[in-house]
């Protein structure tokens, strides 16, 4: 099905004046799974986001989304794209509700749906109780919540988010994971950045990873490259037999801490190996778990070459 | 991209709703009644002392032209502060970029916007009409006058919001084109009559002119009828505002005056006679302002006073005024439009899309 396509980026550059701020990014996001896009700050994940968004052309490359070129057919691409930038602002003087059905009227949905659809998504999003406030009085979350909101109210295929865990507590973190999960099962392509790997990862079915403007790397993250080291956390009940256990093993190792000590460990056999040891020195182990997930390991490994 | 009645009316009903909600409107606009409110009445009472009513002249024009003239000086200060952040305001707020990729197209947002805002003008216009009607219960001011008159007011301050919003369209910063919406206004007035005033310097020329003078009876002094007509040429400088009238045409209050239909004279049915009119401050400055299309005439008669061939009416400057300042708003609205279309490839210097 032709609108059912998700994104595809082929070689797509963009230059700001001297400043090369998308290189050249190939990325695939298929429909019904949810795509990580990772990269450090300035690497051109917003820049391409707005490539993607219809608003900014690209110079080269090509690229695709929902089986649309955006320079070509914007209006097909905005029919079923939703998009939510890093930083937005929001109308202070409508209230919650105004501010989404407003969104359901510009998207031209019929008079009839725009009520129930605003209510709707405000129940999605856990903002009912503030549907009569004006949208000041909301919390950065909550406005990034109804930002998610917005994008999603033409009931997009395809779903481009910029950052949309930054600003959210824990809980809305959970509920925003649940809700693009959803959204994936139902068959929407769903491309998100985000700083906070540890929740992508529990919820990305790909990752693709981009440094200086170019793809470095696209994968699914159960087959994350496996890294060549990455710090695991130890802890146990005396801190000062572990480290002396460790330093008889000649472990390089961080300086205790309340949260434990730090090792650094390749392949997970090194890390049973380890425990076995500590357990064998007698180390009165309670815990030894790697310290970040492996999205976050990879990363690392990926911006380390920069420093 | 379809633009449709329908999606200009969403922005136009947005915007006007955001501007409602923003503002201390209730205060601003009885600010602004207060004031023309102020302005009529020390009028009023400065026409009564100044005798300009004596000869049972109405009062009833001089208030209404006077009134307008302020209503649209006034006006021309409250436009660009209304209009010069539309499109660069958004921007800053970021709150544009969310609407341009939404189905609305660029031409949806812009005239949509420029409804808003000339919406919010119509408001304030709105306002003045007690005072116009107080004009009219003085006498002699016309439905068709009145008609006529707000209506081109309206246009202009039209004009002034698509150019203010076209400014606010190319430059990133609000306050770079609230100062050059300000500017505009101020080329559009006082500059166009510096304009002129310098340019028709440069016009000074040289001219023979024939004087026609007839025949005098030394008794009487009077004009001996079918008498020879003697000639005398002599040279003299003169300008030519007749080549440079169309500099003063864009300003705002000439075509105001101008356009403005103008008293008939009357006559007393008793006596034959010509009576006196009321004063009428927009028709006398469109009088003399049409004066300036005249041109000069090479043959001075003693008889007429002037030139012997000429029109009684050198015909009238606001149509091309008024029409210039339409294509101008035509061009803003363009430019407007162009700027907010996506997406972008060439981006301008210190524009953020979002």
């Amino acid at each position: 099905m032709e609108a059912s396509r998700g994104i595809t980026t082929e070689g797509v550059a963009r230059r700001f004046g001297p400043v090369e701020a998308v290189r050249s990014i190939d990325l695939t996001a298929p429909p019904g799974q949810v795509t990580a896009l990772v990269g450090p700050n300035g690497s051109g994940k917003t820049t391409l986001f707005l490539m993607l968004a219809t608003l900014l052309a690209p110079d080269s490359g090509r690229i695709e989304v929902g089986g649309h070129d955006p320079v070509i057919e914007p209006d097909a691409v905005r029919s079923l794209l939703g998009w939510s930038p890093d930083v937005f602002g929001v109308y202070d003087n409508l209230t919650v509700r105004e501010y989404l059905e407003f969104f359901a009227t510009a998207y031209r949905l019929p008079v009839a749906e725009r009520r129930p659809r605003a209510a709707e998504l405000l129940e999605l999003i856990h903002l009912s109780v503030f549907a009569d406030s004006p949208v000041h009085v909301l919390s950065r979350g909550q406005k990034q919540r109804l930002g998610l909101a917005r994008a999603l109210v033409h009931r997009p295929r395809v779903l481009v988010l910029d950052e949309p865990a930054s600003g959210l507590d824990p809980r809305s973190r959970v509920d925003l994971r649940e809700l693009l999960r959803a959204q994936a099962d139902d068959g929407v392509a769903v491309l998100v950045s985000s700083h906070i790997l540890a929740d992508l990862e529990e919820v990305a079915d790909r990752v693709v990873f981009i440094d200086g403007g170019r793809t470095v790397g696209e994968h699914s993250v159960r087959s994350l490259p496996q890294t060549r080291a990455r710090p695991w956390r130890l802890r146990s009940l005396d801190d000062t037999g572990l480290v002396a256990a460790l330093d008889a093993m000649g472990m390089p190792h961080s300086a205790a801490g309340p949260a434990g000590v730090e090792v650094s460990l390749g392949a997970d056999e090194e890390a049973a190996d380890l425990l076995v040891a500590l357990v064998r020195a007698g180390v009165r182990v309670v815990s030894l778990a790697p310290s970040g997930g492996d999205l976050e390991a990879a990363y690392l490994e990926l911006t380390e070459e920069r420093r | 991209m379809t633009t449709t009645i329908a999606g200009i009316r969403t922005v136009a009903e947005q915007e006007f709703r955001l501007r409602i909600r923003a503002g201390r409107w209730r205060w601003l606009l009885g600010l602004w009644f207060g004031v023309i409110l102020g302005f009529a009445v020390l009028l009023r009472l400065g026409l009564a002392a100044v005798d300009a009513t004596g000869d049972d002249r109405s009062a009833g024009p001089p208030l209404f032209g006077g009134v307008m003239l302020f209503v649209l000086g006034l006006a021309l200060l409250v436009v660009p502060a209304l209009t010069a952040q539309s499109v660069n305001g958004d921007r800053e707020r970021g709150t544009l970029a969310t609407l341009q990729i939404t189905r609305l197209s660029a031409e949806e947002i812009a005239l949509g916007k420029l409804a808003a805002a000339w919406g919010t003008v119509l408001v304030f216009l709105a306002l003045t009409l007690p005072v116009v009607l107080w004009a009219m219960l003085e006498g002699d001011v016309r439905l068709l006058n009145v008609v006529v008159t707000l209506g081109v007011v309206t246009l202009l301050l039209g004009v002034v919001c698509a150019l203010a919003q076209a400014l606010s369209a190319v430059f990133a910063r609000s306050i770079t084109s609230a100062l050059l919406s300000y500017l505009t206004v101020f080329a559009l007035t006082i500059g166009t009559l510096i304009a002129f005033g310098l340019v028709t310097a440069l016009t000074n020329e040289k001219a023979r002119v024939t004087y026609e003078q007839p025949e005098f009876d030394p008794q009487t002094g009077r004009v001996v009828p079918g008498g020879e007509v003697t000639t005398e040429t002599y040279t003299t400088t003169r300008v030519r505002p007749d080549r440079t009238w169309p500099l003063l045409s864009p300003n705002p209050f000439v075509i105001l005056a101008d356009s403005a239909p103008r008293l008939e004279p009357r006559i007393d049915p008793r006596t034959g006679r010509r009576e006196a009119t009321p004063l009428d401050p927009l028709g006398e400055l469109g009088l003399a302002i049409r004066e300036a299309r005249r041109p000069p005439d090479d043959t001075e008669s003693f008889v007429t006073g002037t030139g012997t061939t000429q029109e009684p009416d050198p015909g009238p400057v606001w149509p091309y005024g008024l029409a210039f300042d339409v294509l101008l708003a035509a061009a803003a609205v363009v430019v407007t439009i162009r700027r907010l279309r996506t997406p972008v490839r060439k981006l301008a210097r210190g524009v953020r899309i979002a």
